[in-house]
């Protein structure tokens, strides 16, 4: 019996019965779409989150005091931890410590909020060296200057602030000279930066950036640091440097045992492979759940085929009687049972893809994300191929029992 | 040697205490191009009988040989070949694929024959000729009468060229008219294309068609012989 009929006998009785076959196949429809949903959100999500990480650049390493978080709760430990002081970065500063460090600034992060005039609003304002977020981010004012050392040095009042901060404070006019107030203290606001939104995990245009040594002194009255940002000569050389820094402060700190560490480093490629195993561990999560809806539909493929057999005893009696073998028999309701899934499969990646298209148009539009849809070629490779599995799987008993028949009782069936 | 040879054939159902002789002792040869009715009341073993000598069942004792060969000289799928292109079957209730046209229906021994795809449209299409049914080879069996799907049925019988003709009670569902027709073409199998056909029946005239008639009672032979006044369906038969 050759395959091009079979597949033809099979896509006919398939569209016989219509509405069945396409109850039938829900089931994996619906699995199948699942698995476009989540691969294509999935991929995008993740692509999101590594483009806010490639924000920082592969030359950043930032120093974080307290232990590496290992879930939600330890996020407070490192806020609260006062482990990082100026001791580390004069430490880190040295050649002989940190041979390819190229430019270390701390920073403190300051709760509250932002005047002008009548005008307020709640910015992210970081105690930092303006350099550093222009080396960094490769973002300088648009209009007037960023403060230098003499700045830090003087714990001066000066800021430099983002686009959005500026608006909402001045509106149309020009912000440059005027004195905004942070916690009851005045800063002039020497420079604003252009636009830029949404860049490793912060809106730069929400931003305002005083020296760190004011915040700390005059805002926020402490002596430790948040963070302590470090700048490696170049991306290959982000390791070694790693390592010197873990030496370096854990000789300051005078731990000898790693385990004991106040601090942890963070760098791109790390953050990099932690995100992916996220995305890992959550794809696969979703993956089992996926393949139990598509075990649940290959159970109802398999119940409808078994009616179909029962139903169609006399055809297969009538086939059996002039020429049909077992075999025969078999491969035409293993193949009905494919063809069913398989376009349970394809109906569900083009299902699939319509949400994942939906998903990524609303979260652009109305999320105002920067999000990328991506067509995953691998999960329409692997939709298509696991729904047949499916099919194979479920249909084979169903198609051995049809092929089981004795010729002459199914002859008399009515 | 004798197309079909069969010897002391015992079909028994059931096992153990329960047991119900279907066929006792059965003997008898058929030479090919002979045209055989099986006659006999319902229950009297005939279908049963059809069957072993289709190799669709098997006998519990005795020797029934097609061609000199046993069921058992064959495989599985050897024997589904032998009925596929020695035999050609007719039923009663026809058995024709419902939601086939007539020439998908007549092609289907083609589909197991081993026959390239490409010859099936023509073979089938001669044999729908043959029996009369061109005009209606697009149609599908409930736009026919009983008549013409029984000539559906011998239409597909014959597709494969099989030695052997099995027809089981081929006009016990139509009307004497349709009977008589489908009866006609059976004859001229037997007289003009000379192959052999075994006719299953239990109406005294339709098994005068034939030339010879074995009549069967409680599975035992009671008679064969030699039918003296053979009817005609048509004129031509001698």
């Amino acid at each position: 019996m050759n395959f091009r009929y079979t597949f033809k006998t099979s896509f006919t009785s398939l569209i016989a019965n219509k509405s069945r076959s396409a109850l039938t196949i829900l089931g994996i429809v619906i699995g199948i779409t699942a698995i476009m949903v989540i691969v294509s959100v999935g991929n995008g999500a993740e692509s999101l989150i590594l483009g806010e990480i490639s924000g920082m650049g592969a030359q950043s390493i930032v120093i974080r005091p307290g232990k590496q978080p290992k879930g939600p709760s330890d996020m407070a430990g490192t806020l609260y931890s006062d482990s990082l002081k100026p001791r580390d970065v004069a430490a880190l500063k040295k050649k002989s410590n940190v041979p390819y460090l190229v430019n270390v600034a701390p920073a403190v992060i300051v709760p509250g909020s932002v005047s002008y005039g009548g005008e307020t609003y709640i910015p992210m304002i970081f105690g930092w060296t303006a350099n550093m977020m222009s080396e960094m981010l490769n973002l300088y004012p648009a209009e007037g200057i960023n403060f230098g050392e003499n700045a830090i040095r003087d714990k001066a009042s000066v800021a430099v602030i983002g686009s959005k901060v500026k608006k909402e404070l001045f509106g149309g006019s020009s912000a440059l000279g005027k004195k905004i107030k942070i916690k009851n203290k005045k800063f002039r606001v020497i420079g604003v930066y252009p636009p830029r939104g949404q860049v490793a995990f912060f809106n730069v245009d929400e931003v305002v950036i005083v020296p760190y040594t004011t915040a700390m002194t005059y805002l926020l009255g402490i002596s430790h640091y948040n963070e302590i940002i470090v700048r490696a000569k170049n991306p290959e050389v982000v390791a070694r440097t790693v390592n010197d820094i873990e030496a370096t402060i854990r000789e300051t700190h005078g731990i000898t045992d790693p385990a004991d560490d106040d601090f942890f480093v963070v760098t791109q490629k790390g953050m990099v492979n932690q995100i992916k195993n996220i995305m890992g561990v959550l794809t696969a999560f979703l993956s089992a759940v996926v393949a139990i809806s598509l075990v649940v539909g290959g159970i109802g493929v398999m119940n409808i085929m078994l009616v179909s057999v029962t139903e169609r005893t006399r055809e297969i009696g009538l086939r059996k009687a002039i020429g049909a073998t077992d075999g025969d028999i078999l491969r035409q309701f293993l193949v009905e049972s494919v063809i069913l899934t398989a376009l349970g499969g394809i109906i569900g990646i083009a299902l699939g893809t319509v949400f994942s298209l939906l998903t990524s148009f609303i979260l652009t539009h109305y999320l105002d994300l920067n999000w990328s849809f991506s067509f995953p070629f691998l999960a329409v490779v692997l939709g298509i191929a696991v729904s047949a599995f499916v099919g194979l799987i479920f249909g084979i008993y169903p198609a051995r029992q049809a092929a089981k028949k004795n010729p002459i009782e199914a002859l008399r069936y009515e | 040697m004798a197309l079909i040879e069969v010897k002391n054939l015992e079909k028994i159902y059931g096992d153990g205490d329960v047991t119900t002789p279907a066929l006792r002792d059965i003997s008898f040869n058929i030479e090919s191009g002979e045209f055989i009715a099986v006659m006999g009341p319902s229950g009297s073993g005939k279908s049963t009988l059809l069957h072993i000598l289709g190799f669709l069942d098997r006998q519990t004792s005795g020797v029934y040989r097609f061609g000199g060969k046993t069921i058992d000289d064959y495989s599985k799928d050897e024997i589904a070949h032998v009925r596929n292109k020695k035999m050609g079957f007719v039923f009663q209730a026809f058995n024709l694929l419902p939601r086939a046209t007539v020439l998908e229906n007549v092609k289907l021994p083609l589909v197991y024959s081993g026959i390239k795809q490409a010859e099936w449209d023509a073979m089938a299409t001669d044999v729908i000729k043959s029996v009369g049914l061109l005009k209606r080879i697009k149609h599908e069996p409930s736009q026919l009468s009983g008549g013409e799907r029984q000539k559906v049925a011998i239409a597909r019988a014959l597709v494969n060229n099989p030695n052997v003709i099995f027809l089981d009670e081929p006009t016990g569902n139509l009307d004497s008219k349709s009977g008589r027709t489908v009866m006609e073409i059976i004859q001229e199998l037997s007289e003009e294309e000379k192959r052999t056909i075994i006719l299953i029946t239990h109406e005294e005239s339709t098994a005068e068609y034939a030339k010879r008639t074995i009549h069967l009672f409680d599975g035992r032979v009671v008679s064969d012989e030699k039918v003296k006044y053979q009817r005609a369906a048509r004129d031509f038969v001698k």
